[in-house]
């Protein structure tokens, strides 16, 4: 019953489109631009958030420091916040007249309206999935693997990139895959910082809210492009999870 | 080649190392044996500077790797730096490298020449016996053979000391005996000094030249083999190796032997008239008993005055090809019999027996807690 609740709504999507009605869809500029901004602004998202996001979790992973809990607590606040709160923070953080606004007057900066600020909404929302992963990832390592090659080596840097990083690569991965799919799908934050503007923010989610009133069955296409995306990437997880090393040679 | 020099560590209000002080000679294989938690792996990691030691100074090889130098200048040079080999007690073979790659881990943080590493690689993995074994990943091969790559990758960057924390436990129990005669004649062919960790007194006296007992957060007894397994410095060493140890009183010095009371009962042990008047503690290996139906069998021991006394068998416990047997003489007796002189005697719980024992195979010393 509860795998058909969660099914139905899926298949309906599907069930609605018109393969020939579909293909010309996609000739559609709004759809075509929404998708191609979409891409983007999650691709970026996640780069910039993977950047950030695993040198962070690893000195919370591995470090002892007063205050260490508040941030590791504040660090997850994003994942549970609605996503208009995280807008409306957003904005009273970046916007002209938010904390930040003067100095980035200064810097000739303009966040709401513009790409970048979708980049910096999906990151804001969707960067704690990445954070997580790696931190777990960091603190499940055999610190005796991590000692073994202290003793063997004499750059720590070489430690991290040849023995810590590569046993967290699959954790870290997911992360990442996790990331994008919550980048790409980020609705609220997106609507409230950066706005609704076709080709500039008007991301795969907004449009689709856009087109339902104005043109459902593109409405209903890009749903399913989504689905499709948000599929896929959850394949992708499910395979890093599986894998092993030189499983190959087995 | 090594020096510990009061070392001290502490985790949070628990000492695990106080004042500890320890040399090893150059090209010895030294156990260090005790129970766990006795601080056995926080030395090896204080000595391999894994761990900082709050207080104290450790040399190796003559250089102050660890402490105080004499402008009063703090020294901590990095687990790289101090030319030590770990392997550890945990498999720690990186599992995302081949096996190839996991003994050319050191070698190339040396910035040696591709050519070099892979001979280098290979002659390692022929010394072990793995060189079939080369493109293979950790998850293929079997314990003991990942504690041969271990031991492989610990040496390729030709440390000069060489630190193993219970490397057989990884082991299957069922291979671990003979994975420990292998791995002594690893150690007896590379004539490097090396600190064997391990809470196995078998595994200790295959293992070592001296026997280290740590406890209490020091060091109990150092020395040969047979200096601390037939003459145990305290109580605490006897405890710990299932050596027999009692609390008496050396009430007599006699022409060749000294008498002690024990629970009323006399024992007669080699001479020492130092000792008499004093409270001492008393130790005799259960090895060195023998049960007899006979009181007379003692005066077998050639020329020896040896000791008698009768008692009842309390217990049995059957091991492989020995039992221990305790028998109550008094005060209670471990002995170790062969399962062949139990069939012959045909022990059994509740027979009277005498413990027949040489006199100078009791080790007397003072009581220093009850002097």
């Amino acid at each position: 019953m509860f795998v058909l609740f969660i099914s139905l709504p899926i298949l309906a999507v599907f069930l609605r489109l018109n393969p020939s009605q579909a293909s010309s869809q996609l000739q559609n500029p709004q759809i075509l631009n929404a998708i191609f901004l979409g891409l983007l602004t999650s691709v970026a998202a996640t780069v910039a958030s993977f950047i950030f996001a695993v040198p962070t979790a690893y000195v919370l992973a591995t470090r002892k420091f007063p205050g260490k809990a508040v941030l590791d607590t504040l660090m997850d606040i994003p994942m549970v916040l609605p996503p208009a709160v995280a807008g409306v923070a957003l904005l009273l953080a970046f916007a002209p007249r938010g904390l930040l606004g003067p100095l980035l007057n200064v810097l000739g900066l303009t966040l709401p309206g513009s790409t970048i600020a979708v980049v910096l909404a999906q990151m804001f929302v969707a960067s704690p999935f990445v954070l997580r992963s790696a931190k777990s990832a960091f603190e499940q390592v055999n610190p005796d693997l991590i000692n073994s090659a202290k003793i063997l080596s004499d750059s720590r840097l070489r430690v991290f990139f040849t023995v810590t990083l590569p046993l967290c690569t699959r954790q870290i991965l997911t992360g990442v895959m996790m990331t994008w799919a919550r980048s790409m799908g980020e609705f609220g934050a997106t609507l409230m910082f950066a706005g609704n503007l076709p080709g500039i923010t008007q991301t795969m989610p907004l449009a689709i809210y856009m087109l339902l009133s104005e043109n459902p069955f593109a409405a209903t296409v890009l749903s399913a492009i989504m689905i499709i995306f948000s599929f896929s990437i959850l394949i992708v997880v499910k395979l890093l999870q599986q894998k092993k090393y030189g499983g190959k040679n087995d | 080649m090594i020096k510990l020099e009061s070392v001290t560590k502490s985790f949070g209000e628990k000492a695990v190392l106080n004042e500890l002080c320890l040399d090893v000679k150059k090209n010895e294989i030294l156990s260090l044996l005790g129970p766990n938690g006795c601080g056995k792996t926080t030395t090896l990691n204080v000595i391999s500077g894994l761990s900082r030691p709050d207080k104290g100074n450790i040399f190796i090889d003559g250089v102050l790797v660890e402490g105080k130098s004499g402008g009063d200048k703090t020294v901590h040079l990095a687990p790289y730096d101090r030319k030590v080999g770990y392997v550890f007690q945990t498999m720690t073979l990186f599992p995302h490298m081949r096996v190839r790659d996991n003994v050319a881990y050191g070698l190339k943080a040396k910035h040696l020449s591709k050519q070099d590493v892979e001979a280098k690689t290979r002659s390692l993995l022929d010394f072990v016996g793995m060189r079939e074994y080369a493109e293979y990943f950790p998850h293929q091969i079997s314990g003991g053979q990942k504690q041969r790559i271990e031991l492989a990758r610990s040496l390729a960057t030709d440390p000069e000391v060489l630190l193993l924390d219970e490397p057989v436990s990884a082991v299957d129990p069922q291979l671990r005996e003979s994975f420990r005669l292998e791995l002594k004649n690893y150690l007896r062919v590379l004539e490097i000094t090396a600190v064997y960790v391990t809470h196995n007194l078998s595994e200790a006296f295959i293992m070592s030249d001296r026997i280290a007992v740590m406890g209490n957060s020091r060091i109990e007894q150092i020395g040969s083999k047979t200096d601390v397994f037939d003459k145990p410095g305290s109580e605490y060493v006897a405890q710990f190796l299932g050596i027999n140890e009692y609390k008496g009183k050396a009430v007599k010095a006699h022409a060749e032997v000294l008498e002690i009371e024990v629970n009323g009962v006399s024992l007669l042990a080699s001479s020492a008239p130092n000792l008499v008047g004093k409270n001492v503690i008393v130790t005799i290996k259960p090895e060195n008993i023998m049960l007899s139906m006979n009181k007379s069998d003692y005066l077998d021991f050639k020329g020896d005055s040896g000791n008698s006394i009768e008692g009842v068998i309390t217990e049995m416990v059957q091991m492989r090809s020995s039992a221990q047997v305790t028998v109550d003489a008094g005060f209670l007796i471990k002995t170790r019999i062969p399962l062949s002189s139990i069939k012959n005697l045909g022990l059994s719980i509740g027979d009277k027996v005498n413990v027949i024992f040489r006199s100078d195979s009791l080790n007397v010393f003072t009581d220093n807690n009850n002097e």
